[in-house]
């Protein structure tokens, strides 16, 4: 009898250790799958109004009856940009729809009232609430151009002659960052070059652009407008390396890499491209560099931007905004 | 090593080790069975075939050869040729078992091949969790023909591939014997590109320490053998485990205390975030009141919701197949889903071997255990008792479980568990004292599941009741009038879990089921010898689980059994 005493208290022993697991279940959640959906807490913001040019975020919180499919949509009443944060939660807080200024769709927000619009997947309930930007956020990294001061003295530029051209600086809402951008149209039929403009390093007071020399840092970004119901705008931009460091750029002794962004879309679109991916092109073929090979980011003595369109098919239109380099990835407008 | 006074060889030799020296031996069996099927369906259905014919003439011939003493040689051909094949077309040629045993030195015996193994019921054992009731009368020919089909045998062993070998070691004093035994089989061969080789081995020692105490320690594991393929992600699943009898006699009563403990853990080697680890209890007590001829039994289990034991809860029926008999029906030809007509007919859908994934379940034929006592997720206590008395006239037995989930699924409501099961056998013949056996046989097994819960998509009333009444009455010598009847009731919902191929429960199908399948089946049967006997018998089965579509299988079943 004492061995069998022996091995019940053994057993009685392991019973008692084993772990709880009141708080875990097995699979999804049967309220998540099959519950009533009822919201218990509305949608409200941190605060009223934030200023996120000096690093101030703003977020959202509600709570729900169970774990939902959300999605809150920021747009700014002004400018039309959007900010779209998604989750699957029965709540939202600061780790899940914090907002930092940042931009889902072109245009960037600007300072505004903006509409907070809280929806969720498969329920008609839509929650609102209002924010207003004092300042929107600032992006850190070297501006070529933003076009809010006008034309650079410093730049070049040539405009075919052709038919309704119009390659001038438009101020008005439709920008993509700030009033300003760069519109860029009209017709010529008998060359695929429509306009061009040089933004030289000297025009901001250096021989080459302030870049680091790693070009897997360095990030070009552009934002350019894809006119609807025409397809056939090509913005082309060409960085002129100094390889030599003399002050000039050798086409047939220095690199020249290019990137050619057929504009087949419609509307604002962010276009980044990391420095080190960039080709060299010739008519728009892949060749070899005339330099040394080599994509030296701290030597661009130049970037030409050029606005192409077959010649055969007629009028071509297209605009660009926020011309900026960054650092260590690309840009999050 | 004074303790150790030899080493013998344990396990009796094979029969045929002791069947007068024949070197060569001829074994097997024969089985023909006809079936004529009738289909009806309340639909007005015009698409079905009403009637069906099938049958099967099989040959089941062995060749066991005795090179010498100690070594035995199997191979077994099966010759089938089905019902209406002629002249080769129907006819298939299948190697059925191929294995060779002995004794090595006279102390390791061996086998190689085809080999029936089982440990524990937690570690390697073929539960049958699905045919709640004892078979009897005609149902029982058809179970027969199932276990032989599958390589079911009665002490629930999985039939696999490998090698296994035993010894033993006896004591003088303090331990009566020590037994080793050791098995590897292979589960599944690699595709060599993302599938490893994967093995099923293990082994156990028994410490008989007097009639009073045996101790075992068994040891099973699942793995994938690296570099077979040329992924490196290996699959492990593990489980150790401590059987332990002690008991206590004497003339008029005798108490017990056995059970299983251990714990296991799963895995793959590139996902150890994902491993499984859990523990389980099993504890019975027994007492025996000897000259009463009663027995009794209270049992707690504790079997953790991440217990994996691939070789204990390997289920017989994985209830994710299709039919393959009448699999549609109406002029809609929607899927007639697995009955319990198929799991007595069909023996093509049970497995063969063991799964290393958790099988789906029918919450309606088993809720409770659906793994059998190695069920995961499962505490509670269980008692139940026996009785038959010394002539032979009356045995019954009843057990009846009351459990509980440990872990809930999809809420932390959890599901609390009902289950009786009990059998009731008369032997009118001992009563009457007639020659001619006259045995009555019922088996019930009642199911309740219920869970509570403020939310009616969370809440669970679950009963089902599977019940078999059969009888054998011998009329005349070798010849008895069969009758069977068998009752499948299920009512309710259940949440029904649904997991990926990694055991995950992804999502639950919420089932409402209402229906009754029955049976009726009568006929004769005639005995030639114990072991040959040719059976005739209709079967009547309505099912009414589609309460859309219920329909109504006849069938006149022909079975000819031999073994030799």
């Amino acid at each position: 009898m004492k061995k069998l005493s022996l091995i019940i208290l053994v057993l009685i022993s392991i019973v008692a250790c084993r772990k709880k697991e009141h708080d875990k279940i097995d699979g999804p959640s049967l309220q998540d799958l099959n519950g009533q959906f009822t919201i218990i807490n509305t949608l409200q913001a941190s605060q009223d109004s934030v200023d996120f040019s000096v690093g101030e975020t703003v977020f959202f919180t509600a709570s729900l009856s169970k774990n939902t499919a959300w999605k809150l949509r920021i747009s700014g009443l002004s400018s039309g940009a959007e900010k779209i944060i998604t989750g699957l939660s029965s709540s939202l807080d600061a780790s899940s729809s914090l907002w930092n200024g940042s931009t889902s769709n072109l245009p960037l927000f600007r300072a505004e009232q903006c509409k907070v619009e809280l929806t969720f997947a498969g329920e008609p309930d839509t929650l609102v609430v209002y924010v207003k930007v004092l300042q929107p956020k600032t992006n850190s990294g070297f501006i070529v151009a933003d076009f809010e001061n006008g034309f650079n003295s410093g730049w070049g530029s040539f405009t075919q002659s052709g038919a309704n051209m119009d390659f001038q600086i438009k101020t008005d809402t439709s920008a993509a960052e700030g009033n300003d951008y760069l519109n860029m149209a009209g017709t010529v039929n008998w060359d695929w070059l429509i306009g061009l403009v040089n933004f030289k390093a000297s025009a901001y007071g250096a021989s080459t652009l302030p870049l680091p020399s790693n070009p897997n840092a360095v990030y070009f970004n552009v934002m350019i407008y894809g006119e609807p119901g025409l397809i056939n705008s090509i913005v082309l931009f060409q960085f002129q390396e100094d390889d030599n460091g003399d002050g000039l750029f050798t086409s047939t002794s220095e690199d020249m890499y290019s990137i050619e962004i057929p504009v087949n879309w419609v509307g604002w679109k962010l276009v980044s491209v990391k420095y080190s991916d960039l080709l060299c092109l010739v008519n728009g073929a892949t060749s070899t560099p005339a330099g040394n090979g080599t994509h030296d980011s701290d030597k661009i003595q130049q970037i030409n931007m050029l606005h192409l369109a077959n010649p055969s098919s007629g009028f071509a239109k297209a605009k660009i905004d926020y011309v900026i380099f960054t650092e260590n990835g690309p840009l999050i407008p | 090593m004074k303790v150790i006074i030899g080493l013998i060889f344990l396990l009796t030799l094979l029969d045929s080790f002791s069947q007068e020296g024949k070197k060569v031996q001829f074994i097997g069996g024969a089985r023909s069975l006809i079936s004529q099927t009738g289909f009806s369906s309340d639909d007005s259905d015009t698409v079905t075939p009403r009637k069906s014919t099938g049958g099967y003439a099989l040959i089941d011939l062995g060749i066991k050869i005795n090179p010498n003493s100690n070594t035995e040689i199997l191979g077994m051909m099966r010759i089938k040729n089905d019902f209406g094949g002629f002249w080769g077309g129907g006819v298939t040629f299948d190697v059925r078992q191929i294995q060779v045993k002995g004794v090595a030195g006279n102390v390791v015996r061996y086998q190689i091949g085809n080999i029936d193994y089982k440990l524990s019921p937690y570690t390697f054992y073929n539960h049958n969790p699905d045919l709640l009731v004892s078979s009897f009368s005609t149902n029982r020919i058809k179970e027969e023909v199932l276990n032989y089909e599958s390589f079911y045998k009665n002490n629930n062993t999985w039939r696999q591939q490998g090698a296994a070998a035993d010894f033993a070691l006896k004591f003088p004093k303090g331990i009566k014997e020590m037994k080793f035994n050791g098995f590897i089989t292979r589960l599944n061969p690699t595709n060599f590109t993302n599938i490893l080789e994967r093995f099923f081995g293990g082994g156990n020692v028994v410490v008989n320490q007097s009639k009073y105490l045996t101790l075992g320690v068994n040891h099973v594991s699942t793995f994938d053998l690296k570099q077979t393929a040329l992924t490196d992600n290996a699959y492990r699943n593990n489980v150790t485990s401590l059987t332990y009898d002690a008991s206590w006699t004497n003339d008029k009563i005798k108490i017990g205390i056995d059970g299983e403990s251990g714990f296991s853990s799963s895995y793959s080697t590139q996902n150890m975030e994902g491993k499984l680890s859990d523990y389980f209890v099993h504890v019975k007590g027994t007492a025996q009141l000897k000259k009463l001829g009663v027995n009794f039994k209270l049992g707690y289990m504790d079997n953790g919701p991440d217990f994996r034991s691939f070789g204990a809860q390997s289920k017989r029926m994985d209830f994710n197949q299709v039919n393959g008999f009448y699999e549609r029906y109406t002029n809609a030809q929607i899927i007639r889903p697995l009955s319990y007509y198929d799991l007595y007919n069909d023996p093509s859908l049970y497995s063969a071997g063991i799964s290393t994934r958790i099988m789906a379940i029918n919450p309606a034929i088993n809720n409770v255990l659906p793994y059998g006592v190695a069920t995961f997720n499962r505490r509670g206590v269980y008692m139940g008792g026996a009785f038959s008395d010394k002539k032979k006239i009356v045995a019954f037995d009843a057990t009846y479980y009351r459990l509980q989930e440990i872990r809930g699924q999809g809420t932390l409501q959890l599901r609390t568990f009902h289950y009786l099961n009990t059998t009731l056998k008369i032997d009118f013949s001992n009563w009457l004292k007639w020659k001619k056996k006259q045995v009555f046989q019922l088996g019930l097994a009642y199911q309740k599941t219920n869970r509570k819960s403020e939310f009616d998509f969370e809440t669970i009333r679950l009963n089902s009741l599977t019940a078999n009444a059969g009888f054998e009455f011998e009329i005349i010598e070798n010849l008895s009038v069969l009758g069977n009847a068998f009752l499948f009731q299920c009512s309710g919902n259940e949440t029904e879990a649904v997991r990926n191929a990694s055991g995950e429960i992804v999502n639950f199908n919420q089932l409402t089921i209402d229906g009754i399948e029955n049976s009726f089946s009568g006929g004769i049967k005639f005995s030639f010898t114990k072991d040959v006997y040719l059976a005739a018998f209709y079967e009547s089965n309505s099912n009414s689980y589609n309460l859309a579509a219920p329909y109504r299988l006849n069938q006149l079943m022909i079975y000819y059994i031999m073994k030799f």
